[in-house]
């Protein structure tokens, strides 16, 4: 317990007496080294050596375009990963695409899930069959549809599908996007940049010329620059996890799992350490289950939302609305006919939020999608919905997801914007 | 601010280049008002607490050393104030949560206040700076006449939140050297950033994650899993301050300051008394001088001299963080040094004990003994409550009677595939392991000490790619900055 003395007592009490007035010292003693003896040391300094072996290292991967490969090659394990993959990776082009956050997705996917009797993989289903086949029995036309609404999707994120993936041969005809307060005003959200959708998104184009309004932190436009100007940093996604598969591959083959054994699930990883990849959905995780009326259950989540809408941020309003605004003028441009549909929530949740920011919202909403030449669907305001068809303050079940598909569809059914979409022959079962 | 957040690497050259390029007599200033900045990114209130106890001790400390019939009583007043003040920001939930378990335990109904006290950043490093240099001065050592100085023996932002704890009489005289910039500032500076970086973010905070799942949940683990578990602590803890010292110190050396090492191979210890020579060196020698001495230190009794040990480790324990677990881990690490003690005198009067001292394989057996000694007292360290480390512990000591019917079917962290680091820890713990011993020889070698000037480029280079490459996005705070 007793180490050998510290140099402190060693310490030449004169010269601290002396540096204790260092304030009074006279200055200029310590300008660097100038001209020629400068660049002389400058050269034999090791880390400036090395900074610049390590900036010629990056201008060749970079030349070479090491690591690169297609955004959608990723092996990005999220709900947007998988959906985006499915969508650039399938031959079809679907005639109707869903945006929206979970508003959208839980009902159309888990009325998907009692309509075929089965279980769906979260990481797996994306097309509306409960959808397609009301289509079908409105107009005798079949008709492909893709859900691209994802957990937490936010108008920014809608807008980055929008412009990026819709787009060429995936340019569908109809795009129906269900929006919700929260998706303006959610103060839980630091930025338009932080949700994973963006994060998988961002790969697809260039987002420099929205980086104020996405990224409003110095330190997150800081990082982006600094993966534009470094190449390997900028690439780091696609280099670790190649190297991950590299370590896994190495080790199945050093240390593979004992025979008879069963490898953790991602259920009970979860379990011992849930912090870890908490926006990551890895295949036959998530299941949307069919069920039936006696067991539905009303979750209180009301203090989940009462943190988002406690203070309404005008600046994460406006920035979302603008997002949301040029979403419409992208479609328009490409000829793609929306369908805004002002998703129903239940009175408890809408007496969270202030009067003045409901109305914003909603005035903002209707007015944009008239302006903007995009069809506006109140549900809403439809007075359609009770509170016994959600299975909390602001998601629909099974039984009102259904009410939802059949009002969305009569419309569209008789919307002369859909008739393009219909090439008559019926789609294979999944 | 952290040592590997983006706004580091943004104010460490920032302040590295001002420094260098303002007149000498701005730099004391320059880096005091950076220390500030660094230290009120966080919360700028507390910027008033490090003041407010700066201004209180470079005031009052002088009375001490003008003081000739009552140097006593200023000393003690200025070491309790420098006390009360961290007792109150660190103790006192704790202290309300002690009394509340007692007139619980005895029946009495008490609900526990809930003090709204935020736990300063690294007040217990700065508070024991302030109390070595009123002491010291209480010894005779000379007053710091300069404010500003002071003010930056105790703000030096690499050294404000996690030590290592400096001594003024080594700091504050190389404040007043000529200035004039090196380039081995920087080459020794940036190598030690780079190394201190490579130690937290590639090694530790993947080591984090299985301790993170280990510690919170035992029982999904079997014993030989749980002694895994625990080498992995050992190492992430290490690497964790180890890694965050270096950071400290290539910053420091960055203006051409050196502040004191903190480790020395720890795990290469052969007995307890030893580890504690090479773990946290800046901690112990503190509480060397400021606390095992002042309470009668070695010159007493036998058990005068193990109540001295037993108090000084416990308080110690108990300095690392307001819980129970932390006191016990003390206590603990006082025990094993008083039963050290007891071992040494008992193999001298058999009159073994310097034939066993100079056996290698004695030493090899001790360096393995005492691991397991110290990783042991990891477990109380890390649990979040002694039922929790007591729980772990007594599963660990079944791992024997596990290992005689042993299976690699037995292992849990060959079944977690996701993150990699679980299979990884067959291969990366002996890995780490033996870069003890080989590091250690490699210290009395010349070429390591100054290799050729193409092994050093060539590592930073790699150290730079890697870091890039693999730095997350997020880590996780140093473990040190809750202390």
């Amino acid at each position: 317990m007793v180490p050998a003395k510290s140099a402190s007592a060693a310490a030449d009490e004169r010269s601290l007496g002396n540096a204790c007035r260092v304030g009074a010292r006279s200055a200029s003693a310590g300008a660097p080294a100038r001209g020629p003896d400068l660049i002389e040391q400058l050269i034999s300094s090791r880390f400036v050596f090395a900074a610049v072996a390590f900036a010629l290292v990056c201008a060749m991967a970079a030349t070479v375009s090491f690591a690169r490969a297609p955004a959608w090659q990723v092996r990005d394990k999220t709900w947007a990963g998988w959906a985006v993959r499915d969508f650039l990776t399938g031959d079809e082009r679907p005639q109707v695409v869903f945006l929206g956050s979970s508003l959208v997705l839980v009902p159309v996917a888990t009325v998907d899930a009692n309509f075929l009797g089965r279980r769906l993989d979260g990481s797996q289903h994306h097309r509306s069959y409960y959808f397609e086949h009301g289509i079908e029995r409105r107009t005798g036309s079949s008709i492909r549809s893709f859900i691209l609404a994802l957990p937490g999707q936010m108008p920014s994120d809608a807008y980055l599908i929008t412009d990026y993936l819709l787009d060429g041969k995936k340019t569908p005809p109809v795009l129906v996007y269900g929006v919700g307060p929260r998706d303006f005003m959610d103060n839980l959200l630091p930025s338009p940049a932080s949700t994973d959708l963006f994060r998988c998104l961002s790969r697809f184009g260039d987002i420099s010329g929205m980086l104020d309004r996405v990224m409003p932190d110095w330190v997150d436009r800081f990082n982006y620059r600094l993966g534009r100007c470094v190449y390997l940093y900028g690439m780091k996604e696609e280099l670790s996890c190649r190297a991950g598969q590299a370590l896994c591959r190495l080790l199945d083959r050093l240390l593979p799992v004992p025979p008879g054994v069963t490898p953790y699930t991602v259920a009970h990883r979860r379990e011992i350490l849930p912090g870890y990849q908490m926006g990551g959905l890895e295949a036959g995780e998530a299941f949307f289950r069919p069920h039936g009326k006696d067991e539905l259950t009303f979750a209180d989540n009301i203090a989940e939302y009462r943190k988002r809408y406690s203070t309404v941020r005008w600046d994460t309003f406006t920035t979302q609305m603008r997002f949301f605004a040029e979403l419409l003028d992208v479609a328009r441009q490409r000829g793609i006919h929306v369908v805004v549909v002002s998703m129903p929530i239940t009175e408890i949740n809408r007496s969270l939020i202030a009067g003045y920011a409901w109305d914003a919202y909603r005035n903002s909403i209707h007015v944009l999608a008239t302006v903007k030449g995009a069809s506006f669907l109140d549900l809403d305001g439809s007075g359609a919905f009770k509170q016994s068809d959600f299975m909390d303050t602001v998601h629909l079940h099974s039984g009102g997801g259904k009410k939802m598909l059949d009002m969305l569809a009569d419309r569209l059914a008789a919307d002369s914007a859909l008739r393009p979409a219909r090439p008559g022959k019926r789609q294979p079962e999944m | 601010m952290l040592f590997n957040s983006l706004q580091y690497l943004v104010f460490l050259p920032t302040v590295f280049l001002l420094f260098w390029i303002i007149p000498q007599r701005l730099r004391v200033p320059l880096l005091l008002v950076s220390s500030y900045v660094f230290y009120m990114s966080w919360r700028p209130i507390y910027g008033l607490l490090i003041l407010g106890l700066t201004l209180g001790n470079f005031f009052l400390v002088p009375f001490i050393a003008r003081s000739t019939k009552h140097k006593k009583l200023w000393v003690g007043i200025v070491v309790a104030l420098n006390l009360i003040t961290l007792g109150v920001f660190k103790y006192a939930n704790f202290a309300a949560g002690t009394v509340t378990d007692c007139f619980n335990f005895f029946g009495l109904t008490v609900r526990q206040p809930h003090l709204h006290i935020i736990l300063p950043l690294g007040i217990s490093f700065f508070v024991f700076e302030f109390i070595h240099y009123a002491v010291e001065v209480y010894r005779g050592k000379p007053v710091v006449t300069s404010l500003p100085a002071f003010a930056l023996f105790a703000s030096f932002f690499p050294t404000q939140i996690a030590g290592p704890i400096k001594r003024y009489q080594d700091f504050i005289p190389q404040l007043g050297y000529p200035g004039k910039f090196k380039w081995e500032y920087l080459d020794q500076g940036m190598q030690l950033i780079l190394m201190g970086l490579f130690k937290k973010v590639i090694i530790a905070d993947n080591l984090a994650l299985v301790a993170q799942a280990g510690f919170s949940h035992p029982e999904s683990f079997s014993a030989v899993d749980l002694w895994l578990i625990t080498y992995a602590f050992a190492f992430q803890i290490f690497f964790d301050f180890a890694g965050y010292t270096d950071i400290a110190r290539g910053s420091a050396m960055l203006f051409g300051y050196k502040v004191p090492i903190n480790f020395n191979l720890p795990y290469l210890a052969a007995n307890v008394a030893d580890f504690w020579h090479r773990w946290h060196i800046s901690l112990s020698t503190w509480l060397r001088d400021y606390l095992f001495i002042p309470l009668g230190g070695s010159r007493g009794t036998r058990s005068q001299t193990y109540r001295n040990l037993f108090i000084t480790m416990a308080l110690g324990g108990l300095w690392h963080g307001a819980a129970m677990h932390f006191l016990v881990w003390g206590a603990y690490q006082g025990i094993l040094l008083i039963a050290h003690r007891e071992y040494g005198r008992a193999l001298e009067a058999a009159g073994v004990a310097e034939r066993l001292l100079k056996s290698k394989i004695y030493h090899a057996l001790s360096v393995v003994f005492t691991f397991h000694l110290v990783c042991i007292g990891w477990v109380f360290f890390r649990a979040d409550t002694i039922a929790a480390a007591n729980q772990m512990v007594l599963k660990m000591l079944t791992a024997p009677a596990e290992l005689l019917h042993f299976s690699l079917r037995q292992l849990a962290v060959l079944q977690i595939r996701d993150p990699l680091i679980f299979p990884a820890l067959l291969l990366i713990l002996p890995v780490l392991m033996i870069s003890q011993p080989i590091v250690n020889w490699l210290n009395g070698k010349r070429f390591y000490q100054s290799p050729p000037w193409a092994v050093q480029v060539g590592v930073m280079v790699a150290l730079m790619c890697l870091l890039t490459v693999f730095s997350p996005d997020t880590s996780p705070r140093f473990i040190y900055f809750q202390f």
